[in-house]
């Protein structure tokens, strides 16, 4: 559950490339305009350059496989930034998807591209206002996709899409769209958080079946596919907070009340205190999640609710505070906690609020 | 032979070890009643307990982690960890409970003499001798240092004259180690403090129990009237003790830190009784969501904290300790378990409301009692305030203002 040292020198590397590459300025020069799309395209190039998409991914198909605790490292140094980049979408989701949903032929063919950098997917999975990937309207029947998907990450920067759906049997399957398809609606826009995520109809969207994963692995693979995804999303959580804490502890050591600092006075000490605590909780979930995936350990659902949960806990919480503990600076866009407030109320939603692991939690101990 | 071997070899060795003498009856949850605890007046609740108690003293396994010549077992951290695994996996209760195992021996490891630990580790690890702790008092709780306790200098012994109050089972242990004040003319009320060692059949000791609001009286007042103490019973520096006391208090809140790791192990589940009390939907779902909610959200943050515990002793291990870490620990542990507490007894409804109705389950009465107790954890030991105060100031590096 800690890093090695190989991990702890990409972290360095990571943290040196993101403070030159993309602080968090560099994310409100892309919030401010529209025309910049979902990612800055030189920051994802420099990404590219570092190896980042085949951080997780075997040699086989040109990654490093230099494993998930590493890969949470640099999520979290991303999340300390709010950097915008197709990592969590086409690195982790649509690689996953595609690692544990797919035929050998269709690995060879599908995930090169990717892990390369040379392609960029996104993928569709909710539908509706909540995350219910067990309740898929979306079906793929006779070659063609109807239904209606929502939330779909970076769209504007993709160069395909992968659906998940169900066939006329009512089995699983991920289709592979491209984003310029026919008998497509795509209603793409940005979420307070500043970033792109696009809500797509498919109206008997004709599909091929060379572009279709289907069989008796897709279930499962789905599954855990969306798990590392949420272990990965709370990562990048975690970094927010960190920093959100960082900055509220640098604010209240340095502003002056009453002829002295007010982060001498016990009532924020102990709020502080019990911020610090609860994250250190939520990474320890997280971290003890990235080491079972890279312990190949095949149950993780309730490691990964459990991460899930205690993330989007932690980085409400925290992002409150910090606003509340800025005072009327922490209200005013000027200042980044803003930013981190409304990122984290978007990441609540991105694979499972806590309601949702915290019903599925209690449903892996059987009550 | 590298490392790894070696400990993979030691863990069969100790789990073969165990497997042979921890009788069946001492692999069952602990009961308080059934508490090993050493002492003059030590007393075996069976025979198997016994056994098993003088088993783990004749291999060194009463205090597992000390050095074989003070009669410790001479293990490194990683066998002490694989001995705790082992021993819960058979679900083996603890061979000896005792505050010189959990606190003292420590200390004195660090800051006693060689006389000292030669005199005392041994007993405490045999079992011979029960320790009481003599740190707060009526006036001196959450400011500790502000102790008045008097130790006076007579030549060849000490003259102590003062009151120590929550000194858990002090009617039943030997000996106390105490803080009191041999000065008050120095620069800070830390100093001027000193660590005494006090055999408590000395003439002038006596100790008075207090009812708690479980009915039970685990802690004592204990009071000193002119009790000659010699000389060579001081720990550490003269007026130095502060140092000493930190040292323990490190331990106390580890092992606060964790409810298992104290002395009542009292492992129910909390989703069996849910199971039993409240009962499955159709969908076989608790039948209250409000409290399959609370439970699912204890359960997490409960493994989270053992995952947290973990992680402390991974990076111990490799040499990157973060120091910030274990700060945190009394506090989140303490703070979990009063919520799991807290859960029981509304699944408990009315069969947990009376600590004597004869009518309700001896298991609902145990754990009214534990909810009742487990209110001390966030008190004794520096409560969460002073626990958080510490980590705003220590770890976050918050400024200090007029609190402690």
């Amino acid at each position: 559950m800690i890093l090695n040292d190989e991990q702890r020198m990409l972290q360095e590397s990571m943290i040196d490339f993101l403070n030159d590459q993309a602080p968090v300025e560099a994310f409100r020069t892309l919030r401010d305009d529209p025309s910049l799309g979902a990612y800055d395209q030189q920051l994802w190039r420099g990404m590219v350059e570092l190896g980042l998409p085949g951080l997780t991914s075997p040699e086989a198909y040109g990654g490093s496989d230099f494993g998930w605790l590493g890969m949470g490292a640099v999520l979290e140094e991303m999340g300390r930034r709010l950097t915008a980049a197709p990592v969590l979408s086409s690195v982790v989701l649509a690689q996953e998807l595609i690692r544990h949903c797919a035929s050998p032929a269709q690995l060879e063919d599908w995930l090169p591209p990717l892990v390369m950098g040379e392609h960029v997917l996104t993928a569709a999975i909710n539908e509706g206002p909540h995350y219910a990937p067990d309740r898929l309207e979306t079906r793929w029947i006779d070659g063609h996709l109807s239904g209606e998907k929502t939330l779909v990450m970076d769209f504007d920067g993709a160069d395909g899409l992968l659906v998940v759906a169900r066939d006329a049997q009512g089995d699983g399957v991920v289709v592979r769209v491209a984003v310029d398809a026919p008998e497509m609606t795509v209603h793409s826009r940005r979420l307070m958080d500043g970033r792109n995520y696009a809500s797509v109809v498919f109206n008997q969207t004709p599909v091929h079946a060379h572009d279709v994963l289907a069989g008796d692995a897709v279930a499962a693979g789905l599954a855990r596919a969306l798990d590392i995804t949420a272990v990965a999303m709370a990562s990048e959580m975690l970094g927010g907070a960190r920093e959100l804490i960082d900055r509220t502890v640098a604010h209240l050591s340095e502003r002056e009340q009453f002829g002295v600092k007010i982060g001498s006075f016990q009532a924020l000490q102990h709020r502080c205190a019990q911020l610090y605590c609860d994250l250190e909780v939520a990474a320890s979930a997280v971290y003890a999640a990235l080491d079972a995936l890279d312990r190949q350990q095949e149950e993780i659902t309730q490691l990964a609710s459990a991460a899930k949960a205690l993330a989007n806990d932690c980085f409400q919480k925290t992002s409150s505070e910090a606003v509340q503990l800025h005072g009327g600076m922490g209200v005013t866009d000027e200042m980044d906690i803003g930013l981190f407030l409304k990122r984290s109320r978007v990441c609540n939603q991105l694979f499972g609020s806590s309601d949702f692991h915290r019903q599925r939690y209690a449903s892996c101990l059987g009550i | 032979m590298d490392q790894t071997d070696d400990l993979s070899l030691f863990r069969s060795e100790i789990a073969e070890w165990l497997e042979a003498h921890c009788p069946l009856s001492q692999r069952q949850p602990i009961k308080r009643a059934e508490q090993i605890w050493g002492g003059r007046k030590r007393v075996f609740y069976s025979d198997d307990a016994q056994r098993w108690f003088e088993a783990c003293r004749d291999r060194g396994l009463t205090a597992p982690d000390w050095p074989v010549e003070y009669g410790g077992g001479g293990l490194t951290p990683a066998q002490t960890k694989i001995l705790q695994q082992e021993m819960a996996r058979l679900s083996c209760r603890l061979p000896l409970y005792d505050l010189g195992i959990w606190m003292l021996g420590p200390a004195l490891l660090v800051y006693g003499n060689e006389a000292q630990k030669q005199q005392h580790l041994r007993a405490i690890c045999r079992g011979e001798i029960r320790w009481a702790q003599g740190y707060s008092e009526p006036g001196a709780g959450s400011d500790l240092a502000s102790l008045r306790t008097r130790a006076e200098d007579c030549g060849d012994h000490f003259l102590v004259n003062g009151t120590k109050i929550w000194t858990t089972a002090a009617d039943k242990s030997d000996w106390i180690f105490c803080l009191v004040r041999t000065d008050d003319s120095g620069p800070t009320k830390h100093h001027g403090i000193s660590f005494l060692l006090i055999d408590m059949e000395t003439e002038g000791v006596s100790t008075t129990p207090i009812k708690l609001i479980s009915g039970e009286s685990e802690f004592c007042q204990t009071f000193f009237d002119n009790v000659k103490v010699p000389k060579e019973n001081l720990v550490g520096e003269l007026h130095g003790g502060w140092a000493v006391a930190k040292e323990l208090l490190k331990h106390e809140r580890k092992m606060m830190s964790n409810p298992e790791s104290m002395s009542e192990v009292f492992n129910i589940s909390l989703t069996k009784l849910a199971q039993d009390a409240i009962g499955l939907d159709e969908t076989n779902a608790l039948s209250s969501p409000e409290i399959r909610s609370r439970i699912s959200q204890h359960m997490m943050r409960d493994a989270a904290i053992s995952q947290l515990g973990m992680r402390i002793f991974q990076q111990a291990k490799a040499g990157v300790s973060d120091p910030r870490l274990p700060l945190l620990m009394k506090h989140i542990g303490t703070q979990e378990t009063q919520v799991k507490d807290e859960i029981v007894l509304e699944i408990l409804g009315a069969e947990g409301l009376s600590f004597d109705d004869d009518a309700a389950s001896q298991q609902a009465r145990t754990m009214l009692e534990r909810w009742a107790f487990n209110k001390s954890l966030t008190i004794a030991g520096g409560t969460s305030e002073i626990q958080l105060n510490i980590i705003a100031k220590r770890v976050l590096g918050l400024p200090s203002g007029e609190s402690a």
